[in-house]
């Protein structure tokens, strides 16, 4: 069981910061690092790997540091985002090179069992930049885990990745979490943290902007103000109508039809809109959230952040 | 020193295409010799050769290559993550790297010159000019790979360290020998044949080339101990 | 005979307010001189990051701080003549010089190709063409830069100090005129190799072979010659590297003597000849490389 704990980690390039004052803990589970790009996630990737010094703060694995420390790699597994440029290596020798920087006792076993595991024994006799990005990946996959790590970093290890593939990978990572290892992997999109991992943390501009169970945030998230847009029989009187509802902020009429509604409560919006449609005769036609970007996400639970303090 | 590392190393040297400039050049230098020996049969031109083509171009031009090639791309391209999330000492990656470039840079460079001063004539001036593409082989080869740990312009730098410093300079201060890899050599080998130059003391000339390729060789390991893995800039 | 079934409609394009740019446009001589200027700039590092401009600065500089010495003796000494002759300066500086084109070619050539932004390019109503000639037009006037601001600094320097104009003036233009062949065939072949090596650091080591290790050798077969007396020999391996062109032209025109074949006025034709060989060669390879990956 290992533990990763960032306490007061900044970084900053020149007078760029892309990371701000972040304290986080991920321990054993699989955890999802969410968040934009170019929010700082490799930049955060890196400092856990140590290939990268904390401006400010300390990174450590199971409370020693990271930078500088060559040992650490006895226990992590690294999936960099960067691509493959061992071209001329085929994959197999790729893997078992790896397993032999590790110094395994039985490199060649370690490298067919893992092999196997990302199910990519049949391609592993072919020359590297022969290989589809998903390959690419899956064997990236193969050389960090092929010295079974207590750590797994990956950054965007989806990235490129068929979904029937993905689907493989994802089951891969649940069952190394339920092992018990420390499994943390970044992402920009939602559905995919969604489906692998419980326990989330997101960073927005180098801001730690939430961490926590995935539901509870999800939910944070639908508190949230939501833009909807609505078509309907009547626009202007279904207008005047939401006004009056005590849910809805505010209303506005779009150019051609149909309304802007912004609304701050999002369960009492859902049940007195069909009740109010129905008492005055309106017909809904349209009723589609207008910024449903991950983006505009984020952008909502950092400003919360910052009103809480 | 790991057998993992200088495999790797190897394969990434001869698995590209730089590789054929890198034995090219010396076959090209040697064909030459041979060609003006046996056309003139005068020593002088084909001593020429190996000192001034062979031994201030062809060694060092080889160890910038070797050098380079075994750990420029993937520092440039920061794929040498794969190699360093490892629970190797960086030291040990450098060195490992090293050997290889220094040994390509010894079987190519310092081989080509000393086979060139064979056919040159042969017999102890032959002997020095090896004995020298030795010790600066070693030399420019360890200077050349901590450059190539340093910066993406490993190659320029270089260069400009031989051609301008060494080659343009070194020809008109006499001083600039003091601080010149390949006069260093040129003096060890001076001890077996008269016929190479004597521009500095021999204490001197040794204990230089064995300082700077040490310090070079910390120097690359501790760049990597350092490697920082940034973005796409 | 069967007929293909007619696409379904419904598909239909939105006009979301996009708006074709119908304003007046610039020709496309304007943009290959915008091409240029931006290259020049790029060739010394200007308009590019900072760390970009350190080497070429300090070529140039090195380049020039022998020409400022010698103006500084013969003011101070009073010399009744420049210690170098205008053409043979650069050929006494030919590492730099050879080192300068070979290090920037690349900024000019490979940097498009590796990254593939050339379609950027040849996207605007600019033929690959014209983009590979601007390209080595423009690497050309950085090469002549750096051999002509010395050559100045000797010029301007040396009349200031008292030598005399009627004399001075002659040598000064011959040694311009060769300059400009000189620069057109180093930018032609370091930018030849540039865009067929990709990896920076193999075109400058291609680059410096082919422009320093050849004249090498040229010097040594010219030298075998004359000792043995064979003279045509000599005169054709000084055919074989620009840096031999500029020496054997400048010696027979009498603007310098650093050149050890002394050339009749035939072979100096067949010299100047061999310049615009070279010269065209390469512009036509370099259009034919554009032209072929611009194609893709």
């Amino acid at each position: 069981m290992s533990t990763i704990e960032l306490a007061g980690v900044s970084r900053w390039f020149g007078n760029v910061v892309a990371v701000n004052d972040v304290t986080m803990t991920i321990g054993p589970g699989v955890t999802g690092l969410l968040g934009p790009n170019g929010a700082g996630k490799t930049t955060l990737m890196a400092m856990m790997s140590g290939f990268l010094a904390p401006s400010a703060g300390t990174v450590t694995l199971d409370g020693q540091p990271i930078w500088r420390r060559t040992d650490a790699y006895r226990d992590i597994g690294l999936v960099p985002e960067r691509e493959l440029s061992f071209g001329y290596l085929t994959g197999r020798q790729f893997v078992l090179a790896n397993a032999r920087l590790h110094r395994m006792p039985d490199a060649a076993a370690a490298t067919e069992s893992i092999l196997e595991v990302v199910d990519m024994v049949e391609p592993a006799e072919r020359r590297i930049d022969t290989y589809s990005k998903g390959m690419r990946q899956r064997i990236k996959i193969a050389a960090a885990l092929v010295h079974d790590p207590k750590v797994l970093l990956l950054d965007e290890p989806f990235n490129g990745v068929d979904p029937r593939q993905r689907m493989h990978l994802m089951d891969l990572l649940r069952r190394l979490g339920d092992e018990g290892r420390t499994v943390l992997f970044s992402s920009h999109i939602l559905e995919e943290v969604e489906r692998l991992a419980r326990h989330i943390e997101v960073v927005v501009s180098g801001r730690h902007a939430a961490s926590g169970d995935f539901g509870a945030i999800r939910r944070l998230m639908t508190d949230r103000p939501v833009q909807y847009v609505i078509g309907s029989s009547d626009d202007r009187g279904l207008a005047a109508l939401l006004m009056a509802e005590p849910s809805v902020t505010s209303v506005g009429l779009r150019p051609r039809s149909g309304i802007d509604v912004q609304v701050s409560d999002l369960g009492g919006f859902a049940t007195a809109l069909p009740g109010l449609a129905r008492r005055h005769g309106i017909t809904l036609v349209e009723l589609t959230p207008s910024d449903e970007s991950l983006e505009s996400v984020f952008s909502y639970l950092v400003s919360r952040q910052e009103s809480l303090r | 020193m790991n057998s993992t590392i200088a495999t790797l190393a190897l394969q990434a040297l001869l698995g590209r295409r730089r590789f054929l400039l890198l034995v090219a050049f010396p076959v090209l230098m040697v064909a030459l010799t041979t060609m003006i020996t046996v056309m003139t049969g005068l020593e002088d031109p084909a001593w020429t050769l190996v000192g001034e083509l062979g031994y201030t171009l062809v060694l060092p031009l080889v160890a910038i290559l070797a050098a380079s090639s075994v750990l420029g791309p993937e520092v440039d391209d920061g794929s040498i993550v794969y190699l360093l999330s490892k629970p190797v000492n960086r030291h040990v990656v450098a060195v490992s790297k090293w050997v290889v470039a220094w040994a390509t840079t010894l079987l190519v460079g310092a081989g080509s010159v000393f086979l060139a001063g064979v056919v040159a004539g042969g017999g102890d001036r032959a002997a020095g000019w090896a004995v020298a593409g030795l010790v600066a082989g070693t030399t420019y080869s360890a200077l050349f790979l901590a450059l190539s740990a340093l910066t993406r312009h490993a190659v320029v730098i270089g260069l400009a360290f031989v051609l301008v410093w060494e080659g343009l300079l070194g020809g008109l201060l006499s001083g600039v020998a003091w601080l010149s890899i390949g006069q260093w050599g040129a003096r060890v080998g001076h001890e077996l044949s008269r016929d190479l130059p004597d521009p500095v003391g021999l204490p001197w000339a040794i204990g230089a080339s064995v300082v700077v390729t040490l310090a070079a060789l910390w120097f690359a390991g501790d760049r990597l101990r350092s490697f920082a893995l940034t973005g796409d800039e | 005979m069967t007929q293909a079934p007619a696409p379904r409609p419904g598909g239909v394009i939105h006009d979301l307010g996009y708006r074709g740019y119908t304003g007046p446009r610039e020709s496309q001589a304007k943009v290959a001189w915008t091409l240029f200027i931006t290259s020049l700039r790029h060739a010394y590092g200007l308009g590019r990051s900072g760390r970009s401009k350190v080497l070429p600065f300090i070529l140039l500089a090195i380049m020039v701080l022998p020409a400022v010495v010698m103006v500084g003796t013969v003011s101070i000494i009073g010399l009744p003549e420049l210690p170098t002759t205008y053409a043979g300066y650069p050929s006494s500086m030919q590492v730099l010089v050879s080192l300068f084109a070979a290090a920037q070619a690349p900024v000019l050539f490979s940097r498009d190709l590796r990254h593939r932004s050339i379609v950027l390019y040849l996207a605007r109503p600019l033929s690959s063409r014209v983009y590979a000639l601007v390209r080595w037009a423009s690497l050309t006037a950085a090469v002549l830069l750096f051999t002509a601001v010395p050559t100045v600094v000797l010029y301007a320097g040396g009349l200031l100090a008292g030598l005399d104009a009627g004399e001075e003036t002659l040598p000064f233009v011959k040694a311009l005129v060769l300059q400009v062949l000189l620069a057109a065939m180093l930018a032609g072949i370091t930018g030849l190799i540039a865009s067929w090596a990709l990896r920076r650091g193999f075109a400058v080591v291609a680059s410096i072979i082919v422009l320093i290790v050849v004249v090498g050798v040229v010097l040594i077969v010219q030298a075998i010659a004359l000792e043995e007396r064979v003279s045509t020999i000599g005169e054709v391996a000084g055919l074989f590297s620009p840096w031999s062109i500029h020496n054997g032209v400048a010696g027979s025109w009498g603007a310098s003597n650093s050149a050890i074949v002394d050339l009749s006025t035939t072979w100096t034709a067949g010299y100047l000849a061999a310049a615009v060989v070279v010269v065209a060669t390469c512009l036509a390879l370099l259009v034919a490389r554009f032209t072929k990956v611009g194609a893709r």
